[in-house]
């Protein structure tokens, strides 16, 4: 087929960063494909160096403002790894609540607002407000809203959290207000379950593709890990000495990108949700699992579009996780707690989470006084970007006979299936500061 | 006739652009009021004909520039969203450093020289390379303030933004003030309409919506005595937003001095 | 000595038992003090434990309950011409736990609030909120309320609580209390000894006070007036942040702003009160710009003589209760009024205590409605200038508005917000009133978009206007300097129609405009000018080559030249001068060399007017309200006020 297509997609839509995808076919082979990041570096560990350990936190959180709770959650396992912080039992119970909240919010804002359009066929979520189907964009509002309420009332905002510090919380939710979350979860369940089978039945569903690639992610024996775990691949299996994680993951330079690549046993990995799943899916809640099943999702999936439905699964465990969270709460009767004392010295902490796109890592090191002189991050996106690559090599030489339009979609759908976080993938490099 | 509106993003989190989302079911309000006409992160569709410009994100590449010069050359409104367009927020804490040593550490010798995406300069604010009509404050914003902004422009009417500290907002939300549980807050010099939400958290005040007046000398000083700090620590609190204002490599000159000095 | 009065005991168990039965009850919403981290903080009581009698200071006072944080006065509807509605229902509650200090400092705002010009927003919660107060059981270190004998009081409340050793002395203050007392409590009547008990436990609390006054709060007013230029308030003030919290804090702060809010979907809105504080840049500043009370040092100074001098001279009482808030709130610890006293005490006295105040008491016959406007239909436009317009405006109830020339409106536009504007027409019995506007803010850009058969919300006529009456046989010189022309147009009218004109004698007009394009109302000035011995003398400032002016060039002072008066004449003239703040020290200074005397001379003086009723304080020149005992002034009543012309 001497066919000769230019692609430019200049700055992606529907996905968080700029990133750019340039296809240039010519005769029917492909002379460029590549998944550009223009984004412009922001250069973070220079903002890190030399503050004190009590502002990471804080600065940190700017790295990204989807995944802001998981950023500061990172870096104050960190910090509390390199000044060897305990954490009280409460403390643990309510940061899950957080990561919870946080995965729910960032998985239906990028199931309902990003992802979605492309099912139904549509540029935006805007024109479903005046269609047939407004009921589903009512759903994902509900959704969306029940995860921002949830993280105000853990962190205090969801957006760049100001509740939670070193060692504990500034403050807490109340027993009331911890009741009205349980009641608006429950009802959230039901519209969850509700919004997925209107995803099965009404839309046509994502594309079938498929290629072998290694999945890592967080795994835990008590829970499907999101705040705690050790490193796990499925390829490799459980990796646990977390402090040297670099000899576990490869980062690389590449001209067309601001961001780094990322690779372990084969040429790229993939983390994020369906990374989770392929690892843990037995550990999902029921919820999670009814929600997998009615869309035929078992490990080990092998498409990426598939990670969309992930998401999905996994904001209704994080719904039934957050439920029993709270019943712990009760439990042990919730109250003010001041945090852990420690002393401030030299040392060395690394923090791990999984947040919604992928495992994260933050890499501290803290001189005599407290202060930062090295840090580094590896960031979920910057791990799938050389996997978005590969995957892009694969599948378009499958849809080359397609129209122009539908090769440009399908590509467009493959960066957004990942849920890629651009901003956060170009701002944590190795350095060290003098 | 609806005002046209698009949101332009450059180096930020996108945490603001984040709010508006946030609005939920009031985002169906919004795009009643307005034609929202380009917004990548939300949807595809895209014009280069608008009368509002919402611009998140400090500049820091001549490319950067250019593109938001080519903006602002479309629009008759520009309004600058969350820190990092007013006062460049937290990407100015690099400006205390030259730009070639920065770049030289990350990259070491990575071949640059021609790659437009790695040129960066010093971060700039959005006012610095075009004149801006509003601010809207904050890291994130404050979406009841992005609302009162939106609805002042549909209705053509200026929007009001405080001109006082973030004090009036914390007594009037009852809060216990934190330099009374020894914590060090920007608040009495910061500018208020956030509602004062990070001490009604319990956290102090960072001034992430930038700094409204220079305090006096002498009170800075018995403040920090009374509280134990000292002028560097205080200084470093105040580079996390204002590395603008507060430039630390110059001494005091973010104090005001006194008459009779 | 006042009526004594009932008093019963109860035990501490069956107190709590009687805050728990209030709680049942649903109809009432019972808040006290409780608990708040390290402090202490009124707030709606879930159990009679929440309850804590034995606290120092609240960080607010009571005063959120009546005059809250924000409050919404009107909810309005903006799909429809003028549509709007107000909250009715309030809420019924009782406050436990309230200090004498700060049921004197309510007791202080009803003055403010309940007088001839009722707040009914403020009205209904006093009436719907039932007061048990409580003897001070400990003393914050920073209170100074013994001093000001604000540590006890024996009316302002329904009940009264006194611990006395194992039990509580419940005085009774109203038969509200009384019923309440009967219906939830079970007590017993008390006892010679247990009188005597209340009597030396409030003798013993005084005693804790640390903090003590050097001078009688009889006499702030007589340190006060005696020290207004004194250094001091140049050296505290340079430590002062204007972070306002002092204000903030404060029982008897009760300065508020007006904002109008819209909904995302612009269908409809409200209109909301907030506190406001005077140590705010902004409180003083007028659509154009201007800030009336910019320097930091003034600011901070004007509180301490509302508190001490103005507010004691109008209402009689010294609007401080000694409780300590602000010398908490603030941080560099400059706002506490003893220390201020005390370090004045050291210096003179004066009995000039009403030297901010007008030496003229003024009889104002109060007409406005405070917050509600009433709707209007704009019946004629016309554009004078690309930035001044004129509208005709009929009120919907067809009277005629009433007012005296000088006199102003509050123009209400829902959703925009309300600006204070000079009624530029004389008074009439037609049912029209005409304003003349120009386009500096908010609600006049939106005027300029508005036409015949648009909907607008008055409120007024306020202020005192021009006393045509003593004008009366007198020759009238009238000079307008730029807008001034606006308001001046109101007397001009009313003293050149046929039916006043034989009161008074010669009327000559000056007026002086920046340039020829500015000039407004030329066409009338020219039917002034044919009436019976009135003359009119134009000047622009300035004229270009293009403007086809053939009229005088120079500022309205080359104007005053031309007149001649005799002895005779120039103190039978009365003079009046309206226009821009510059302008009327050199005008002055000519009529001066007229021989016109002082008390001849009438000014309109500008400030931010914003409630019209002397509430908001926003308008206060020293001591005086403009916007009740002006706009229109004497200029030998205010001429010694430090602020009228700064």
């Amino acid at each position: 087929m001497s066919k000769n297509i230019d692609i430019n997609v200049h700055h992606v839509t529907r996905v968080e960063g700029h990133g750019n995808i340039v296809l240039d076919l010519k005769k029917g082979k492909i002379k460029k494909l590549e998944w550009q990041i223009s984004e412009a570096p922001r250069f973070f560990e220079a903002m890190l160096c030399g503050r004190k350990h009590d502002e990471l936190r804080s600065i940190t959180s700017r790295i990204c403002g989807i995944c802001s709770i998981g950023h500061s959650l990172a870096s104050l396992k960190a910090t509390e790894d390199a000044l060897n912080v305990e954490i009280s039992e409460q403390t643990n119970i309510l940061r899950r609540l957080a990561i919870n909240a946080e995965n729910m919010q960032s998985h239906i804002l990028h199931v309902g607002y990003l992802a979605f359009p492309d099912l139904l066929k549509l540029g935006s979520v805007f024109p479903l407000a005046n269609s047939k189907n407004k009921d589903a964009l009512l759903k994902v509002v509900k959704l969306h809203r029940l995860a921002n309420f949830m993280s105000d009332l853990v962190c205090g905002r969801t957006t760049h959290p100001i509740r939670l510090i070193l060692g504990g919380f500034t403050m807490i939710p109340t027993k009331k207000q911890l009741l009205e979350l349980k009641k608006e979860l429950k009802s959230g369940l039901e519209t969850t379950l509700e919004l997925a089978q209107f995803i099965k039945n009404k839309t046509d569903g994502f594309p079938d593709f498929k290629r072998e690639t290694e999945y890592i992610g967080l795994s835990s024996k008590k829970e499907y890990a999101f705040y705690d775990g050790d490193i796990n691949s499925t390829d490799t299996g459980i990796f646990k000495d977390y402090k040297n994680y670099n000899k576990f993951i490869n980062e690389y330079f590449v001209p067309q990108s601001t961001a780094l690549h990322a690779k372990h046993s084969r040429e790229s990995y993939m983390v994020g949700a369906l990374a989770r799943f392929n690892l843990n899916s037995k550990q999902l809640s029921n919820a999670g699992k009814e929600v997998a099943n009615l869309f035929n999702l078992r490990a080990i999936n092998y498409n990426p579009f598939m990670n969309n439905i992930a998401q999905l699964a996994e904001y209704a465990h994080n719904i039934e996780n957050s439920l029993e969270l709270i019943d712990r709460l009760f439990d042990n009767k919730i109250k003010d707690e001041k945090s852990g004392d420690f002393k401030i010295k030299e040392g060395r902490g690394v923090g791990i989470c999984e947040v919604p796109r992928g495992m994260l890592i933050h890499d501290y090191t803290l001189n005599s006084k407290g202060r930062c002189t090295k840090a580094n991050c590896v960031i979920p996106t910057n791990q799938n970007h050389a996997n978005i690559q590969k995957d892009m090599e694969k599948l378009v030489p499958e849809i080359i006979d397609n129209p122009k339009k539908d090769i440009e979609l399908n590509l467009e759908m493959l960066v957004r299936a990942y849920d890629p976080c651009i901003s956060c993938s170009t701002h944590y490099l190795d350095v060290k500061f003098v | 006739m609806k005002p046209k509106v698009a949101f332009f993003d450059f180096s930020s989190c996108e945490g603001c652009q984040l709010q508006i989302a946030n609005l939920e079911e009031e985002i169906l309000d919004l795009i009643e009021i307005v034609d929202v006409v380009s917004f990548r992160e939300v949807m595809k569709e895209h014009s280069d004909e608008y009368d509002i410009a919402v611009v998140e994100g400090s500049i820091m590449r001549p490319m950067d520039e250019h593109r938001l010069r080519k903006i602002r050359s479309r629009c008759k409104t520009l309004v600058a969203l969350g820190a990092c367009a007013t006062i460049g927020g937290v990407n100015k804490i690099r400006n205390q450093w030259p730009v070639e040593e920065v770049k030289k550490e990350v990259y070491n010798d990575a071949d640059l020289k021609d790659n437009k995406f790695f040129n960066v300069s010093q971060t700039k604010a959005v006012n610095e390379v075009v004149p801006v009509d509003y601010y809207i404050h904050g890291c994130p914003i404050n979406r009841d303030e992005f609302k009162r902004v939106i609805t002042s422009l549909a209705l053509g009417k200026e929007p009001v933004i405080p001109n006082y500290p973030v004090c009036v907002e914390c007594k009037k939300n009852e809060n216990v003030c934190l330099f009374e549980l020894g914590k060090f807050c920007l608040g009495p010099i910061t500018r208020a309409g956030c509602g004062a939400i990070c001490p009604s958290n319990g956290g102090a005040c960072d001034g992430c919506r930038g700094i409204l007046s220079k305090p006096d000398v002498e009170c800075v000083m018995d403040l920090l005595k009374r509280y134990d700090l000292t002028y560097e620590e205080m200084k470093s609190r105040c580079v996390l937003y204002n590395t603008g204002v507060f430039n630390p490599k110059d001494g005091m000159t973010f104090v005001r001095r006194r008459k009779n000095e | 000595m006042t009526k004594s009065k009932s008093v019963k005991i109860i035990t501490k168990k069956n107190l709590k038992d009687f805050v728990k039965n209030l709680i049942k009850d649903k109809k009432y919403e019972v808040v006290g003090v409780k608990e708040k981290g390290i402090k202490f903080a009124y707030g709606p009581l879930e159990n009679a434990n929440e309850l804590r009698l034995d606290y120092d200071v609240t960080l607010l006072p009571p005063k959120k309950y009546f005059l809250p944080q924000i409050e919404k006065l009107i909810e309005y509807n903006l799909e429809k011409k003028f549509e709007y509605k107000r909250e009715e229902k309030v809420k019924s509650r009782i406050l436990i736990g309230v200090h004498p200090y700060d049921i004197i400092a309510l007791e202080q705002t009803d003055k403010l609030y309940l007088d001839s010009q009722e707040d009914d927003y403020y009205k209904k919660k006093r009436e719907n909120t039932i007061i048990i107060g409580s003897d001070i059981e400990k003393v914050n270190e920073r209170s100074f309320a013994a001093s000001m004998n604000t540590h006890v009081t024996d009316s302002g409340f329904d009940l009264l609580l006194t611990n006395i050793g194992g039990d509580y002395a419940i005085t009774i203050g109203s038969k509200k209390g009384e019923k309440l007392l009967i219906k939830y409590a079970k007590t017993k009547p008390a006892k010679e000894l247990d009188i005597k008990k209340i009597k030396e436990k409030r003798k013993k609390i005084k005693l804790e006070y640390t903090k003590k006054l050097k001078v009688p709060k009889e006499d702030w007013s007589k340190v006060l007036v005696a020290n207004y230029d004194h250094p001091l308030w140049e050296n505290r003030s340079q430590k002062c942040m204007e972070c306002s919290s002092c204000t903030m804090v404060c029982p008897t702060c009760f300065c508020y702003d007006v904002i109008d809010d819209v909904s995302l979907d612009l269908k409809d809105g409200n209109r909301v009160r907030t506190w406001d504080g005077c140590l705010i840049r902004d409180f003083t500043k007028v659509a154009s710009g201007e800030v009336f009370r910019d320097d930091i040092s003034k600011r901070f100074r004007h509180r301490f003589y509302r508190k001490g001098n103005y507010l004691p001279e109008r209402y009689g009482f010294v609007a401080c209760v000694g409780c300590g808030r602000c010398g908490i709130a603030c941080l560099p610890d400059i706002a506490d009024p003893c220390d201020v006293m005390n370090y004045l005490s050291h210096f003179e006295k004066s009995d000039d205590t009403d030297r901010f105040f007008l030496k003229q008491k003024t009889d104002v016959k109060e007409k406005g409605t405070i917050h509600i406007p009433q709707s209007a239909t704009i019946k004629r436009t016309e554009q004078y200038t690309k930035s001044e317009m004129l509208f005709e405006i009929e009120l919907d109830d067809k009277k005629p508005l009433g007012h005296i020339p000088g006199q102003f409106v509050e123009v209400s536009i829902f959703g925009v917000g309300e600006a204070p504007i000079s009624v530029s027409s004389g008074p009439s019995n037609k049912s029209t009133f005409e304003i003349v506007v120009r386009k500096v803010g908010n609600v006049t850009n939106r005027l300029f978009k508005m036409k015949a058969g648009d909907k607008l919300g008055i409120r007024g006529p306020f202020g005192k206007g021009f006393d045509v009456k003593s004008f009366e046989k007198k020759h009238l010189l009238l000079s307008a300097g730029g807008i001034g022309i606006v308001p001046m147009r109101s007397l001009i009218q009313y003293v050149v129609d046929e039916k006043n004109r034989k009161k008074y004698k010669d009327i000559t007009i000056l007026y002086g405009a920046k340039q020829p394009s500015e000039v407004l109302f030329s066409e009338e000035i020219k039917e002034w000018c044919k009436v019976d011995n009135v003359k009119c003398e134009l000047t622009v400032d300035t004229c270009a080559d293009k403007d086809c002016w053939t009229g005088c060039t120079g500022l309205i002072t080359t104007l005053y030249p031309k007149i001649k008066l005799d002895r005779y004449d120039s103190i039978n003239t009365v003079a009046v001068v309206i226009g821009p703040p510059i302008m009327y020290r050199y005008v002055i200074k000519c009529l001066e060399t007229l021989g016109i005397p002082h008390k001849n001379i009438y000014v309109s003086l500008e400030r931010r007017m914003k409630c019209g009723v002397g509430k908001c304080g926003h308008c206060q020149i020293n001591g005086v309200y403009v916007c009740k005992e002006g706009p229109v002034f004497n200029y030998d009543d205010i001429k010694d006020l430090p602020e009228a012309f700064e």
